[in-house]
Protein backbone atom coordinates (compact mmCIF):
# COMPACT_ATOMS: atom_id res chain seq x y z
CA UNK A 1 0.00 0.00 0.00
CA UNK A 2 2.97 2.54 0.98
CA UNK A 3 4.56 2.28 -2.11
CA UNK A 4 2.09 4.65 -4.50
CA UNK A 5 3.93 7.97 -5.59
CA UNK A 6 1.78 10.66 -6.28
CA UNK A 7 1.91 12.83 -9.50
CA UNK A 8 1.15 16.45 -9.33
CA UNK A 9 -1.82 16.11 -11.09
CA UNK A 10 -3.37 13.27 -8.74
CA UNK A 11 -2.00 15.91 -5.45
CA UNK A 12 -3.49 18.77 -6.84
CA UNK A 13 -7.09 16.04 -7.47
CA UNK A 14 -6.39 15.39 -3.65
CA UNK A 15 -6.24 19.07 -2.63
CA UNK A 16 -9.20 19.72 -5.08
CA UNK A 17 -11.23 16.98 -3.04
CA UNK A 18 -10.32 17.90 0.57
CA UNK A 19 -10.63 22.04 -0.42
CA UNK A 20 -14.56 20.80 -1.73
CA UNK A 21 -15.00 18.40 1.51
CA UNK A 22 -13.80 21.26 4.22
CA UNK A 23 -15.25 23.85 2.53
CA UNK A 24 -18.81 22.52 2.31
CA UNK A 25 -18.30 21.37 5.79
CA UNK A 26 -17.56 24.76 6.83
CA UNK A 27 -20.37 26.48 4.74
CA UNK A 28 -23.07 23.99 6.53
CA UNK A 29 -21.90 24.94 9.73
CA UNK A 30 -22.08 28.45 8.56
CA UNK A 31 -25.38 28.41 7.27
CA UNK A 32 -26.47 25.92 10.40
CA UNK A 33 -27.30 23.15 8.77
CA UNK A 34 -24.91 21.09 10.51
CA UNK A 35 -24.65 21.66 14.57
CA UNK A 36 -21.22 22.42 15.19
CA UNK A 37 -21.65 21.32 18.96
CA UNK A 38 -22.18 17.63 17.38
CA UNK A 39 -19.81 17.71 14.44
CA UNK A 40 -17.34 20.46 15.21
CA UNK A 41 -16.03 23.10 12.69
CA UNK A 42 -12.88 23.15 9.83
CA UNK A 43 -11.84 26.16 11.44
CA UNK A 44 -12.63 25.79 14.90
CA UNK A 45 -10.34 22.47 14.89
CA UNK A 46 -7.30 23.98 13.13
CA UNK A 47 -7.68 26.55 15.35
CA UNK A 48 -7.54 24.01 18.36
CA UNK A 49 -4.60 22.46 16.90
CA UNK A 50 -2.79 25.52 16.00
CA UNK A 51 -3.23 26.53 19.91
CA UNK A 52 -2.37 23.16 20.65
CA UNK A 53 0.76 22.71 19.06
CA UNK A 54 1.84 25.74 18.63
CA UNK A 55 0.46 29.23 20.46
CA UNK A 56 -0.06 27.36 23.91
CA UNK A 57 2.44 24.16 22.92
CA UNK A 58 0.71 21.26 25.52
CA UNK A 59 -0.30 18.31 23.23
CA UNK A 60 3.22 18.07 22.64
CA UNK A 61 3.61 16.50 26.11
CA UNK A 62 0.78 14.57 25.47
CA UNK A 63 1.49 13.36 22.35
CA UNK A 64 5.48 12.29 23.58
CA UNK A 65 3.33 10.39 26.57
CA UNK A 66 1.49 8.41 23.76
CA UNK A 67 4.34 7.62 21.60
CA UNK A 68 6.73 7.06 24.71
CA UNK A 69 3.98 4.51 25.88
CA UNK A 70 3.70 2.83 21.95
CA UNK A 71 7.25 2.79 21.01
CA UNK A 72 7.83 0.95 25.01
CA UNK A 73 5.14 -1.43 24.61
CA UNK A 74 6.04 -2.35 21.03
CA UNK A 75 10.02 -3.32 22.02
CA UNK A 76 8.86 -4.80 24.97
CA UNK A 77 6.43 -7.11 23.22
CA UNK A 78 8.44 -7.77 20.29
CA UNK A 79 11.40 -8.68 21.71
CA UNK A 80 9.29 -10.78 24.20
CA UNK A 81 7.67 -12.47 21.32
CA UNK A 82 10.77 -13.25 19.70
CA UNK A 83 12.19 -14.70 22.18
CA UNK A 84 9.69 -16.73 23.27
CA UNK A 85 9.59 -17.97 19.57
CA UNK A 86 12.62 -18.80 19.42
CA UNK A 87 12.05 -20.86 22.06
CA UNK A 88 8.64 -22.62 21.18
CA UNK A 89 10.82 -23.90 17.73
CA UNK A 90 13.82 -25.34 19.69
CA UNK A 91 11.79 -26.84 22.46
CA UNK A 92 8.27 -28.07 20.83
CA UNK A 93 7.17 -29.83 23.87
CA UNK A 94 7.25 -26.46 25.96
CA UNK A 95 5.08 -25.08 22.82
CA UNK A 96 2.71 -27.50 22.94
CA UNK A 97 1.82 -27.18 26.69
CA UNK A 98 2.18 -23.53 27.02
CA UNK A 99 -0.55 -23.08 23.94
CA UNK A 100 -3.84 -23.56 25.57
CA UNK A 101 -3.12 -21.02 27.90
CA UNK A 102 -1.44 -18.51 25.33
CA UNK A 103 -4.96 -19.11 23.58
CA UNK A 104 -7.08 -18.24 26.23
CA UNK A 105 -5.08 -15.16 27.49
CA UNK A 106 -5.00 -13.68 23.48
CA UNK A 107 -8.86 -14.94 23.57
CA UNK A 108 -9.58 -12.05 26.44
CA UNK A 109 -10.28 -8.56 25.26
CA UNK A 110 -7.23 -6.68 26.38
CA UNK A 111 -9.81 -3.43 26.75
CA UNK A 112 -11.65 -5.46 29.96
CA UNK A 113 -8.28 -5.89 31.56
CA UNK A 114 -7.59 -2.17 31.69
CA UNK A 115 -8.97 -2.13 34.80
CA UNK A 116 -6.98 -4.48 36.50
CA UNK A 117 -4.08 -3.45 34.37
CA UNK A 118 -4.79 0.53 36.10
CA UNK A 119 -4.75 -1.44 39.86
CA UNK A 120 -1.27 -3.04 39.28
CA UNK A 121 0.40 -0.95 37.33
CA UNK A 122 -0.90 2.84 38.33
CA UNK A 123 -2.31 5.97 36.11
CA UNK A 124 0.95 6.25 34.97
CA UNK A 125 2.74 4.67 31.73
CA UNK A 126 2.56 1.41 33.52
CA UNK A 127 -0.80 0.22 32.58
CA UNK A 128 -0.35 1.81 29.22
CA UNK A 129 2.60 -0.16 28.32
CA UNK A 130 0.94 -3.30 29.58
CA UNK A 131 -1.56 -3.46 27.40
CA UNK A 132 0.40 -2.50 24.49
CA UNK A 133 2.68 -4.59 25.12
CA UNK A 134 0.03 -7.98 25.65
CA UNK A 135 -1.51 -6.79 22.13
CA UNK A 136 1.89 -6.35 20.05
CA UNK A 137 3.35 -9.54 21.79
CA UNK A 138 0.73 -12.13 20.48
CA UNK A 139 1.03 -11.12 17.06
CA UNK A 140 4.59 -10.90 17.06
CA UNK A 141 5.10 -14.41 18.74
CA UNK A 142 2.74 -15.94 15.62
CA UNK A 143 4.66 -14.57 13.48
CA UNK A 144 8.03 -15.34 14.57
CA UNK A 145 7.22 -19.16 14.46
CA UNK A 146 5.87 -19.13 11.55
CA UNK A 147 8.79 -17.58 9.96
CA UNK A 148 11.13 -20.25 11.58
CA UNK A 149 8.66 -22.89 10.65
CA UNK A 150 8.25 -21.79 6.69
CA UNK A 151 12.46 -22.51 6.70
CA UNK A 152 13.11 -24.36 2.98
CA UNK A 153 14.28 -28.22 4.16
CA UNK A 154 16.91 -27.56 1.02
CA UNK A 155 18.45 -25.00 2.31
CA UNK A 156 18.66 -26.59 5.57
CA UNK A 157 20.08 -29.68 4.14
CA UNK A 158 22.55 -27.96 1.79
CA UNK A 159 23.85 -25.67 4.84
CA UNK A 160 24.69 -28.78 6.43
CA UNK A 161 25.82 -31.08 3.78
CA UNK A 162 28.68 -27.71 4.31
CA UNK A 163 29.58 -28.37 7.85
CA UNK A 164 27.63 -25.40 9.30
CA UNK A 165 27.48 -25.68 13.09
CA UNK A 166 24.13 -25.35 14.62
CA UNK A 167 24.53 -21.38 15.04
CA UNK A 168 25.42 -20.76 11.19
CA UNK A 169 22.95 -22.64 10.26
CA UNK A 170 20.52 -20.65 13.02
CA UNK A 171 22.04 -17.27 11.72
CA UNK A 172 22.83 -18.11 7.64
CA UNK A 173 19.42 -19.76 6.98
CA UNK A 174 16.74 -19.90 9.71
CA UNK A 175 16.77 -16.36 10.86
CA UNK A 176 16.94 -14.38 7.32
CA UNK A 177 14.23 -16.67 6.15
CA UNK A 178 12.26 -15.73 8.76
CA UNK A 179 12.64 -11.98 8.84
CA UNK A 180 10.56 -11.50 6.42
CA UNK A 181 7.50 -12.97 8.06
CA UNK A 182 8.43 -11.10 11.28
CA UNK A 183 8.56 -7.96 9.97
CA UNK A 184 5.20 -7.56 8.53
CA UNK A 185 4.36 -8.94 11.98
CA UNK A 186 6.06 -6.15 13.53
CA UNK A 187 4.53 -3.69 11.39
CA UNK A 188 1.15 -4.73 12.55
CA UNK A 189 2.38 -5.11 16.16
CA UNK A 190 3.27 -1.54 15.97
CA UNK A 191 -0.52 -0.16 15.00
CA UNK A 192 -1.80 -2.19 17.72
CA UNK A 193 0.65 -1.24 20.79
CA UNK A 194 -0.92 1.91 19.77
CA UNK A 195 -4.19 1.24 19.83
CA UNK A 196 -3.46 -0.37 22.82
CA UNK A 197 -1.65 2.49 24.31
CA UNK A 198 -4.59 5.06 23.15
CA UNK A 199 -7.19 2.48 24.58
CA UNK A 200 -6.10 2.77 28.05
CA UNK A 201 -5.46 5.89 28.00
CA UNK A 202 -9.47 6.78 27.04
CA UNK A 203 -10.17 4.72 30.13
CA UNK A 204 -7.83 6.58 32.55
CA UNK A 205 -4.43 8.64 32.40
CA UNK A 206 -2.58 11.56 33.69
CA UNK A 207 -1.33 12.01 30.18
CA UNK A 208 -1.74 11.13 26.85
CA UNK A 209 -3.55 11.79 23.61
CA UNK A 210 -6.16 9.62 24.27
CA UNK A 211 -6.72 10.99 27.63
CA UNK A 212 -7.11 14.54 26.49
CA UNK A 213 -9.75 13.73 23.74
CA UNK A 214 -11.52 11.36 26.71
CA UNK A 215 -11.66 14.59 28.43
CA UNK A 216 -12.73 16.92 25.36
CA UNK A 217 -15.69 14.29 24.61
CA UNK A 218 -16.99 14.69 28.27
CA UNK A 219 -16.68 18.27 28.07
CA UNK A 220 -18.32 18.38 24.72
CA UNK A 221 -15.09 19.91 22.85
CA UNK A 222 -16.08 18.50 18.96
CA UNK A 223 -13.28 20.52 17.95
CA UNK A 224 -10.67 18.92 20.16
CA UNK A 225 -12.19 15.51 19.64
CA UNK A 226 -11.88 16.07 15.71
CA UNK A 227 -8.88 17.46 15.93
CA UNK A 228 -7.45 14.54 18.42
CA UNK A 229 -8.98 12.70 15.97
CA UNK A 230 -6.93 13.51 12.71
CA UNK A 231 -3.71 13.68 14.86
CA UNK A 232 -4.59 10.31 16.14
CA UNK A 233 -4.78 8.82 12.21
CA UNK A 234 -2.00 10.72 10.90
CA UNK A 235 0.19 8.96 13.45
CA UNK A 236 -1.04 5.36 13.07
CA UNK A 237 -0.30 6.18 9.18
CA UNK A 238 3.20 7.47 9.41
CA UNK A 239 4.40 4.80 12.09
CA UNK A 240 3.41 2.21 9.12
CA UNK A 241 5.03 4.03 6.95
CA UNK A 242 8.37 4.25 8.68
CA UNK A 243 8.23 0.69 9.66
CA UNK A 244 7.48 -0.04 5.67
CA UNK A 245 10.18 2.22 4.89
CA UNK A 246 12.50 -0.09 7.60
CA UNK A 247 11.29 -3.28 6.33
CA UNK A 248 12.25 -2.39 2.83
CA UNK A 249 15.65 -1.18 3.52
CA UNK A 250 15.79 -4.48 5.25
CA UNK A 251 14.63 -6.71 2.74
CA UNK A 252 15.81 -5.08 -0.52
CA UNK A 253 15.82 -9.43 -2.28
CA UNK A 254 12.27 -9.65 -2.01
CA UNK B 1 41.74 -47.32 -4.81
CA UNK B 2 38.31 -46.75 -5.37
CA UNK B 3 37.03 -42.95 -4.18
CA UNK B 4 33.89 -44.24 -3.40
CA UNK B 5 33.25 -47.58 -2.05
CA UNK B 6 30.01 -48.30 -0.80
CA UNK B 7 29.25 -52.79 0.15
CA UNK B 8 26.20 -54.10 0.50
CA UNK B 9 24.07 -51.63 1.85
CA UNK B 10 20.74 -51.63 2.57
CA UNK B 11 18.57 -48.94 3.83
CA UNK B 12 15.16 -49.69 5.58
CA UNK B 13 12.46 -46.60 6.55
CA UNK B 14 11.29 -48.33 9.48
CA UNK B 15 9.93 -52.11 10.04
CA UNK B 16 7.80 -52.12 6.81
CA UNK B 17 9.71 -49.95 4.19
CA UNK B 18 12.79 -51.37 2.35
CA UNK B 19 13.89 -48.33 0.34
CA UNK B 20 17.39 -50.12 -1.61
CA UNK B 21 18.28 -53.46 -0.94
CA UNK B 22 22.20 -55.06 -1.44
CA UNK B 23 23.48 -52.11 -2.97
CA UNK B 24 26.96 -52.30 -3.80
CA UNK B 25 28.68 -49.83 -5.87
CA UNK B 26 33.17 -48.92 -6.09
CA UNK B 27 33.56 -45.61 -8.02
CA UNK B 28 37.53 -44.57 -9.51
CA UNK B 29 38.46 -41.22 -8.43
CA UNK B 30 37.69 -38.78 -11.49
CA UNK B 31 35.07 -40.95 -12.90
CA UNK B 32 31.41 -39.40 -13.94
CA UNK B 33 28.96 -41.84 -13.25
CA UNK B 34 25.38 -41.43 -13.54
CA UNK B 35 22.83 -43.68 -11.70
CA UNK B 36 19.43 -43.75 -12.74
CA UNK B 37 16.07 -45.28 -12.36
CA UNK B 38 12.54 -44.65 -11.72
CA UNK B 39 11.27 -41.66 -8.94
CA UNK B 40 11.28 -43.58 -5.77
CA UNK B 41 14.46 -46.17 -6.02
CA UNK B 42 16.32 -44.56 -3.66
CA UNK B 43 18.71 -43.18 -5.41
CA UNK B 44 18.82 -39.90 -3.75
CA UNK B 45 18.44 -42.01 -0.52
CA UNK B 46 21.79 -43.74 -1.60
CA UNK B 47 23.19 -40.00 -2.16
CA UNK B 48 22.23 -38.61 1.44
CA UNK B 49 24.01 -41.58 3.16
CA UNK B 50 27.24 -40.58 1.74
CA UNK B 51 26.68 -37.17 2.79
CA UNK B 52 26.51 -38.22 6.75
CA UNK B 53 23.10 -36.25 7.02
CA UNK B 54 21.00 -39.54 7.41
CA UNK B 55 21.90 -41.75 10.18
CA UNK B 56 24.12 -45.09 9.26
CA UNK B 57 22.16 -47.70 7.90
CA UNK B 58 23.38 -51.47 7.08
CA UNK B 59 26.02 -52.21 5.03
CA UNK B 60 29.51 -50.36 4.05
CA UNK B 61 30.05 -47.11 2.95
CA UNK B 62 34.19 -45.85 2.35
CA UNK B 63 34.73 -42.12 1.00
CA UNK B 64 38.47 -41.67 0.67
CA UNK B 65 39.16 -44.40 2.72
CA UNK B 66 36.99 -42.32 5.68
CA UNK B 67 33.24 -43.50 6.59
CA UNK B 68 30.28 -40.84 5.85
CA UNK B 69 30.00 -37.49 8.08
CA UNK B 70 27.95 -34.64 8.00
CA UNK B 71 29.85 -31.34 7.18
CA UNK B 72 32.75 -33.70 5.24
CA UNK B 73 34.73 -31.16 3.12
CA UNK B 74 35.68 -33.60 0.24
CA UNK B 75 32.06 -33.90 -0.83
CA UNK B 76 30.52 -31.09 -2.58
CA UNK B 77 26.40 -31.41 -2.55
CA UNK B 78 24.41 -29.78 -5.25
CA UNK B 79 20.52 -30.37 -5.40
CA UNK B 80 17.87 -30.33 -7.55
CA UNK B 81 16.13 -26.80 -6.95
CA UNK B 82 18.71 -24.03 -7.16
CA UNK B 83 18.85 -23.57 -3.55
CA UNK B 84 20.32 -20.45 -3.61
CA UNK B 85 19.75 -18.26 -0.58
CA UNK B 86 17.17 -15.54 -1.75
CA UNK B 87 18.88 -12.88 0.27
CA UNK B 88 22.01 -13.10 -0.90
CA UNK B 89 23.54 -11.63 -4.44
CA UNK B 90 24.82 -14.21 -7.10
CA UNK B 91 27.95 -13.69 -5.89
CA UNK B 92 27.47 -13.82 -2.16
CA UNK B 93 25.74 -17.02 -3.13
CA UNK B 94 28.69 -18.01 -5.26
CA UNK B 95 30.93 -17.68 -2.12
CA UNK B 96 28.23 -19.33 0.88
CA UNK B 97 29.94 -23.26 0.39
CA UNK B 98 33.40 -21.29 0.33
CA UNK B 99 32.57 -19.36 3.50
CA UNK B 100 30.78 -21.90 5.31
CA UNK B 101 34.05 -24.32 5.24
CA UNK B 102 36.37 -21.34 6.53
CA UNK B 103 38.13 -20.01 2.72
CA UNK B 104 39.53 -16.52 3.76
CA UNK B 105 36.94 -13.80 1.88
CA UNK B 106 38.75 -11.98 -0.56
CA UNK B 107 40.01 -15.54 -1.79
CA UNK B 108 36.34 -17.13 -2.17
CA UNK B 109 35.07 -13.74 -3.69
CA UNK B 110 38.38 -14.11 -6.64
CA UNK B 111 37.28 -17.66 -7.17
CA UNK B 112 33.48 -17.04 -6.86
CA UNK B 113 34.20 -14.09 -9.85
CA UNK B 114 36.07 -16.55 -11.46
CA UNK B 115 33.82 -19.17 -11.46
CA UNK B 116 30.53 -17.22 -12.04
CA UNK B 117 32.66 -15.85 -15.15
CA UNK B 118 32.64 -19.52 -16.65
CA UNK B 119 29.21 -20.19 -16.07
CA UNK B 120 28.46 -17.17 -17.99
CA UNK B 121 27.04 -14.80 -15.27
CA UNK B 122 29.53 -12.44 -15.25
CA UNK B 123 27.47 -8.72 -15.04
CA UNK B 124 25.01 -10.25 -12.71
CA UNK B 125 27.43 -10.32 -9.72
CA UNK B 126 24.93 -7.75 -7.54
CA UNK B 127 21.68 -9.46 -8.89
CA UNK B 128 19.44 -11.12 -5.94
CA UNK B 129 18.03 -14.49 -7.29
CA UNK B 130 14.61 -13.25 -7.79
CA UNK B 131 16.14 -11.15 -10.72
CA UNK B 132 17.18 -14.22 -12.16
CA UNK B 133 15.85 -17.02 -14.67
CA UNK B 134 15.69 -20.59 -13.56
CA UNK B 135 18.65 -21.59 -15.51
CA UNK B 136 20.83 -18.47 -14.26
CA UNK B 137 20.56 -19.98 -10.76
CA UNK B 138 21.27 -23.17 -11.82
CA UNK B 139 24.67 -21.76 -13.13
CA UNK B 140 24.80 -19.98 -9.80
CA UNK B 141 23.87 -23.16 -8.20
CA UNK B 142 27.21 -24.89 -10.48
CA UNK B 143 29.75 -22.01 -9.32
CA UNK B 144 28.93 -22.87 -6.10
CA UNK B 145 29.58 -26.34 -5.78
CA UNK B 146 32.70 -26.49 -8.00
CA UNK B 147 33.99 -23.28 -5.74
CA UNK B 148 34.33 -26.20 -3.08
CA UNK B 149 37.93 -27.52 -3.81
CA UNK B 150 35.99 -30.98 -3.13
CA UNK B 151 37.11 -33.71 -4.69
CA UNK B 152 34.27 -35.58 -4.98
CA UNK B 153 30.84 -34.09 -6.21
CA UNK B 154 27.57 -35.54 -5.50
CA UNK B 155 24.41 -34.31 -7.94
CA UNK B 156 20.87 -34.66 -7.15
CA UNK B 157 19.21 -34.06 -10.18
CA UNK B 158 20.53 -30.49 -10.84
CA UNK B 159 19.07 -30.18 -14.20
CA UNK B 160 15.36 -32.02 -13.39
CA UNK B 161 13.54 -28.66 -12.83
CA UNK B 162 14.84 -27.22 -16.71
CA UNK B 163 13.21 -27.22 -19.47
CA UNK B 164 14.89 -28.91 -22.49
CA UNK B 165 16.66 -26.12 -23.90
CA UNK B 166 18.28 -24.68 -20.92
CA UNK B 167 19.10 -28.15 -19.73
CA UNK B 168 21.12 -28.69 -22.96
CA UNK B 169 22.92 -25.91 -21.82
CA UNK B 170 23.90 -26.74 -18.67
CA UNK B 171 24.57 -30.18 -19.50
CA UNK B 172 27.26 -28.87 -21.63
CA UNK B 173 28.64 -26.16 -19.39
CA UNK B 174 28.54 -29.54 -16.81
CA UNK B 175 31.00 -31.44 -18.95
CA UNK B 176 33.49 -27.89 -19.44
CA UNK B 177 33.95 -27.42 -16.14
CA UNK B 178 34.20 -31.39 -15.41
CA UNK B 179 36.09 -31.62 -18.46
CA UNK B 180 38.47 -28.78 -16.81
CA UNK B 181 39.38 -30.23 -13.84
CA UNK B 182 38.42 -33.76 -13.50
CA UNK B 183 36.58 -34.53 -10.19
CA UNK B 184 34.57 -37.91 -9.47
CA UNK B 185 30.79 -37.37 -9.90
CA UNK B 186 27.97 -39.24 -8.66
CA UNK B 187 24.97 -38.05 -10.84
CA UNK B 188 21.26 -38.60 -10.65
CA UNK B 189 19.10 -38.32 -12.79
CA UNK B 190 15.90 -39.98 -13.65
CA UNK B 191 16.87 -39.08 -17.32
CA UNK B 192 18.52 -41.72 -19.23
CA UNK B 193 19.17 -39.45 -21.85
CA UNK B 194 21.67 -37.48 -19.81
CA UNK B 195 23.18 -39.84 -17.88
CA UNK B 196 24.42 -41.55 -21.07
CA UNK B 197 25.88 -38.43 -22.72
CA UNK B 198 27.41 -37.06 -19.39
CA UNK B 199 28.81 -40.43 -17.66
CA UNK B 200 31.74 -42.80 -17.75
CA UNK B 201 29.27 -45.33 -16.37
CA UNK B 202 25.59 -45.40 -15.87
CA UNK B 203 23.78 -46.96 -12.92
CA UNK B 204 20.03 -48.47 -13.21
CA UNK B 205 18.37 -49.21 -10.60
CA UNK B 206 14.99 -50.77 -10.20
CA UNK B 207 11.68 -49.76 -8.48
CA UNK B 208 11.59 -50.38 -4.95
CA UNK B 209 13.29 -51.72 -3.22
CA UNK B 210 16.37 -50.21 -4.96
CA UNK B 211 18.54 -52.54 -6.81
CA UNK B 212 21.47 -52.29 -9.17
CA UNK B 213 19.98 -53.66 -12.14
CA UNK B 214 22.66 -53.06 -14.76
CA UNK B 215 26.00 -51.11 -14.71
CA UNK B 216 26.72 -50.03 -17.93
CA UNK B 217 29.92 -48.65 -19.19
CA UNK B 218 29.54 -45.82 -21.49
CA UNK B 219 32.37 -45.70 -24.04
CA UNK B 220 31.99 -42.35 -25.55
CA UNK B 221 35.07 -40.10 -26.46
CA UNK B 222 35.84 -37.34 -24.40
CA UNK B 223 35.79 -34.37 -24.47
CA UNK B 224 32.37 -34.42 -25.56
CA UNK B 225 29.91 -31.88 -26.40
CA UNK B 226 26.06 -32.17 -25.62
CA UNK B 227 25.19 -30.90 -28.95
CA UNK B 228 27.17 -33.06 -31.55
CA UNK B 229 26.50 -36.48 -29.43
CA UNK B 230 22.93 -35.34 -30.69
CA UNK B 231 24.15 -36.53 -34.12
CA UNK B 232 26.48 -39.62 -32.44
CA UNK B 233 25.09 -43.23 -33.57
CA UNK B 234 26.72 -44.73 -30.82
CA UNK B 235 25.27 -42.27 -28.73
CA UNK B 236 21.99 -43.55 -29.78
CA UNK B 237 23.12 -47.53 -30.03
CA UNK B 238 24.14 -47.01 -26.04
CA UNK B 239 21.25 -45.23 -25.06
CA UNK B 240 19.07 -47.80 -26.67
CA UNK B 241 20.96 -50.85 -24.82
CA UNK B 242 20.40 -48.93 -21.25
CA UNK B 243 17.14 -48.00 -21.94
CA UNK B 244 16.14 -51.77 -22.24
CA UNK B 245 17.99 -52.52 -19.03
CA UNK B 246 16.21 -50.04 -17.44
CA UNK B 247 12.85 -51.51 -18.58
CA UNK B 248 13.78 -55.21 -17.63
CA UNK B 249 14.88 -53.54 -14.32
CA UNK B 250 10.96 -51.76 -13.94
CA UNK B 251 9.34 -55.39 -15.18
CA UNK B 252 11.58 -57.65 -12.62
CA UNK B 253 10.31 -55.35 -9.69
CA UNK B 254 6.43 -55.38 -11.09
CA UNK B 255 6.56 -51.33 -11.35
CA UNK B 256 4.61 -49.59 -13.95
CA UNK B 257 6.48 -46.10 -12.67
CA UNK B 258 7.81 -44.54 -15.94
CA UNK B 259 11.40 -42.99 -15.87
CA UNK B 260 11.22 -39.86 -18.23
CA UNK B 261 12.37 -39.48 -21.97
Amino acid sequence: MNHIKFSWKECAGHALFLAVFLGSWEFACSRGWLDPTFFGRPSAIAHFLYEGFVSKPKLWLDLGYTMLGTLTSFVLGSVLAVLLGLTFVAFPRFERAADPYLTLFNAMPRIALVPLFLLWFGLGLGSKIAVGTSLAFFIVLANTVAGIRGVSGDLLTLTRSLGASPLQLFTQVTLPSAVPVIASGLRLALVYSMLGVIGAELIAAEHGLGQTLAYMQSTFNMNGVMGLLLVLALLGMLLTLAMSRVERALLKWQ
Amino acid sequence: MAAISIKNLTIRFGPRVLAVEDFSLDINEGDFVSIVGPSGCGKTTVLNQLTGLLPPQEGSISILGEAPREGNADLAYMLARDCLLPWRTTLTNACYGMQMRGVPRADAEAQARQLLAQVGLAGFEDSYPKALSHGMRQRCALARTFALRSPILLMDEPFGALDAQTKLALEDLLLQLWQAQRRTVIFITHDLAEAVALSDRVIVMSARPGRIVADVPIPLQRPRSIRELQKNHQYHEIYTHVWEQLERGIQLSGDAGQPAR
